[in-house]
């Protein structure tokens, strides 16, 4: 049953990211961008017409409370034994996101390879650690757990102390030193970015797009399954080596990865940040084959 | 035509022998840093941080290891003041008042340099508004913030005092003197305050996980504390004891000044005693980036700083010329070493700033392979904070020369009871 699950997943999900994939990567073919942008906007089903929720709004939800279990439990995959480290979940990042090119909220970087010489890389975006210590330590609460535990930016309230650079045990926060202006060169001719640009002076980092989940949510789709409620990186993967979705949903892709895949890991867990990005080593472990 | 003479008669009259003046020259020639350093904020105002060498994986820099220094060496205001108004040591008042001055000159370097650093210096206030009550770094936005009003109210007398405010002002004057009132229970304040921030800047440090070199809370939170209350007192007793050599505005009252010099001997000696045993005390077994920033501090890059300028300069060397009776009678030898105590905890902050950023774990391959990261501050930063302390020295200057803030002779009744300088340590008298 969960296999065939996953095969559909895998086909819908390959039919709906080459075009985005090979538009973002070549970034001069207008497609993908106009395509999810305008899809939303001009085709909604009926009358219920989506709400598009932009960053500066997603950061006015609720923050966490923690009395009430959260709705949903978010969680990323990324399978070692797909990755190519071809960059193209950096490329829809950049656009989507519209972040400056010398910030890039996840990075691909080549880990040891494996012991038949195969090369193994690494993707890292924000691990949205449920014990997070930035948003522990971030003196006036710029950096938060929204309601579904995500760990969210309030740029309009962030000091730009850098605090929480140095309390991040990934290094997955940046600080902007410059403003960026201009057209963002990462960002398809005829696309546009979904959330507004960072202003100089405050640490930016990878959200989860949670712009797409937000807006998916609230059209119906399910975050995951359906490209357009999906982080624009796990849309963009090619290979499928990205997975999105909720732990709370047995069903879910993320959900039967890590039932199929007992030797699943998290980065530095020792440190009992709990992050919500699980990463499959590219050699499954003997316990897992049989 | 009689504009011009009279120009020249003011210039010829006043403005050539000021000059003459070494302490004027001095007062130029910082005046003169501090318009340079004004310049280059506003660079980097204008321009952003991005004109620094600061990068995302040594975010924190020169800045604030002047940040941390400078309050760190005003913790002679709330200690000097708990030994004279709690302890009742009244022989101490008077040096409070030096110590207040002085700590309040440093608090105001702390909170530019923190207004240059931040990368929205206008939303500085944002801490006081928006409260991460878990944040250590909160906590000491607050007490900051807090202690800073209260170190106003105790300097508002020393400027209603001023002769200009006097004469023209005498109400106000009246105003800002009569706060003095209120010293003793700021005293208490400020001690509260001052102990609650000192130690959270080590904690600030001390609850980082990521950092394997700094994630010892309760050690960092101790040794800034006791290193904060060690060189805050020293430099405040080194300003009091050299004064007098440069100006005969300076009044002291050398045998308490003496007695402090000697109690910092033994606090220093304390203090080498909690540095080893916060430092050296570590597990010896490999640990990814906490051996490799051992390694970077005991014998790398920053090996001078800490052996020869933390431990050697400012620890070692002090203790002896304080404590050793043939030194403690040579008074140069005395101000050289209350100096090198202070000196000592501005590198034991630059250094501790720096180590847990030079090497960063987990950013690189493998996870496990830790990286070696660099930083150098750049001009701009570097003239900055030039300006910045020129201010701070510039400030000083005029406090000694206009406000009278070494005037010690004020209480000349020597201390009734047998001089017996140990017993002013503070924790054998509760």
């Amino acid at each position: 049953m969960s296999s065939i699950d996953r095969r559909d997943f895998l086909k819908l999900g390959l039919a709906a990211t080459a075009t985005a994939a090979v538009g973002v990567g070549m970034s001069r073919i207008p497609l993908p961008m106009a395509a999810v942008g305008a899809g939303l906007k001009s085709a909604p089903a009926g009358d219920t017409e989506p709400e598009i929720i932009r960053a500066d709004e997603a950061a006015a939800l609720p923050r966490a409370d923690h009395d009430q279990p959260s709705p949903h439990h978010w969680a990323m995959v990324i399978d070692q034994g797909k990755c190519v480290g071809c960059d193209l979940c950096l490329a829809a990042c950049h656009a989507y996101n519209d972040t400056p090119p010398n910030i890039s909220w996840s990075r691909v970087e080549e880990v040891a390879p494996t012991a038949d010489g195969r090369r193994v890389f690494r993707p890292t975006p924000c691990m949205h650690c449920e014990d997070a210590p930035c948003v522990e330590i971030c003196p006036v609460g710029a950096t938060y757990h929204r309601y579904d535990g995500l760990v969210m930016m309030d740029y309009d309230r962030c000091i730009g102390c850098r605090y929480c650079q140095l309390s991040c045990p990934y290094g997955v926060r940046h600080f902007n030193w410059e403003a960026f202006t201009g057209p963002n060169p990462d960002v398809p001719a005829a696309g546009h970015p979904e959330v507004p640009r960072r202003p100089r002076g405050v640490v930016e980092k990878c959200s989860f797009c949670v712009q797409r989940i937000d807006r998916g949510l609230a059209a119906g789709l399910t975050p995951g399954r359906d490209p357009d409620a999906t982080p624009a990186c796990v849309v963009a993967c090619v290979y499928g080596a990205r997975t999105f979705g909720d732990l709370n949903d047995p069903e879910s892709m993320v959900s039967i990865a890590l039932r199929q895949r007992p030797d699943a890991y998290r980065l530095r867990e020792e440190l009992g940040t709990g992050p919500r990005v699980y990463y499959l080593p590219a050699t499954p472990t003997e316990v897992s084959e049989s | 035509m009689t504009q011009i003479t009279a120009i020249k008669a003011f210039v010829r009259n006043t403005v050539l022998p000021a000059l003459r003046q070494p302490v004027i020259r001095f007062m130029l020639g910082l005046s003169v840093l501090m318009a340079i350093g004004v310049a280059a904020a506003l660079v980097v105002f204008i321009e952003g941080l991005h004109v620094t060498n600061l990068t995302d994986l040594v975010p924190w820099g020169l800045w604030i290891s002047i940040d941390l220094s400078s309050i760190a060496l005003a913790a002679g205001a709330f200690s000097i003041s708990a030994i004279a108004y709690i302890l009742r040591r009244k022989e101490l008042i008077p040096v409070a008042k030096t110590a207040v001055y002085v700590g309040f000159v440093c608090y105001s370097i702390a909170m530019m340099m923190l207004l240059l650093d931040i990368g929205r210096p206008d939303r500085f206030w944002h801490g006081f508004v928006f409260w991460n009550i878990h944040s250590p770094l909160w906590e000491v936005t607050m007490c900051v913030g807090l202690y800073f009003t209260v170190l106003l109210m105790e300097v508002a007398p020393i400027i209603g005092h001023w002769e200009p405010v006097e004469q023209r002002f005498p109400r106000l004057s009246h105003r800002l003197g009569s706060l003095h009132a209120l010293t003793p229970y700021l005293a208490v304040i400020g001690l509260c305050l001052s102990t609650l921030h000192q130690s959270s800047l080590g904690l600030t440090y001390g609850n980082l996980i990521a950092r394997p070199i700094w994630s010892r809370p309760i050690p960092m939170a101790l040794a800034f504390y006791i290193s904060a209350i060690v060189g805050g007192i020293a430099l405040v007793t080194c300003i009091s004891l050299l004064a007098p050599h440069l100006t005969p505005r300076a009044r002291i009252n050398k045998a308490a000044l003496d007695k402090l010099a000697y109690t910092v001997g033994w606090a220093v000696l304390f203090l080498l005693v909690v540095r080893w045993w916060d430092l050296m005390s570590m597990p010896v077994d490999y640990e990814p980036a906490k051996s490799e920033a051992l390694y970077i501090l005991t014998r790398g890059r920053l090996a001078f700083n800490f052996w020869g300028l933390e431990i050697l300069l400012g620890m070692v060397v002090p203790a002896v010329l304080l404590l050793v009776g043939s030194f403690r009678r040579n008074e140069r030898a005395r101000i050289l070493a209350l100096a090198f105590v202070a000196l000592g905890v501005v590198v034991y902050r630059w250094n501790t700033n720096l180590v847990g950023q030079l090497v960063v774990f987990g950013q690189v391959p493998g996870s496990d392979v830790p990286l070696f990261t660099d930083y150098t501050p750049s001009l701009i930063e570097i003239l900055t904070a030039t300006g910045v302390i020129a201010y701070g020295l510039l400030a000083v200057t005029f406090g000694v020369r206009y406000l009278n803030v070494i005037d010690h002779g004020e209480v000349v009744e020597a201390p009734a009871e047998a001089p017996v300088p140990a017993a002013m340590i503070p924790s054998s008298s509760r």
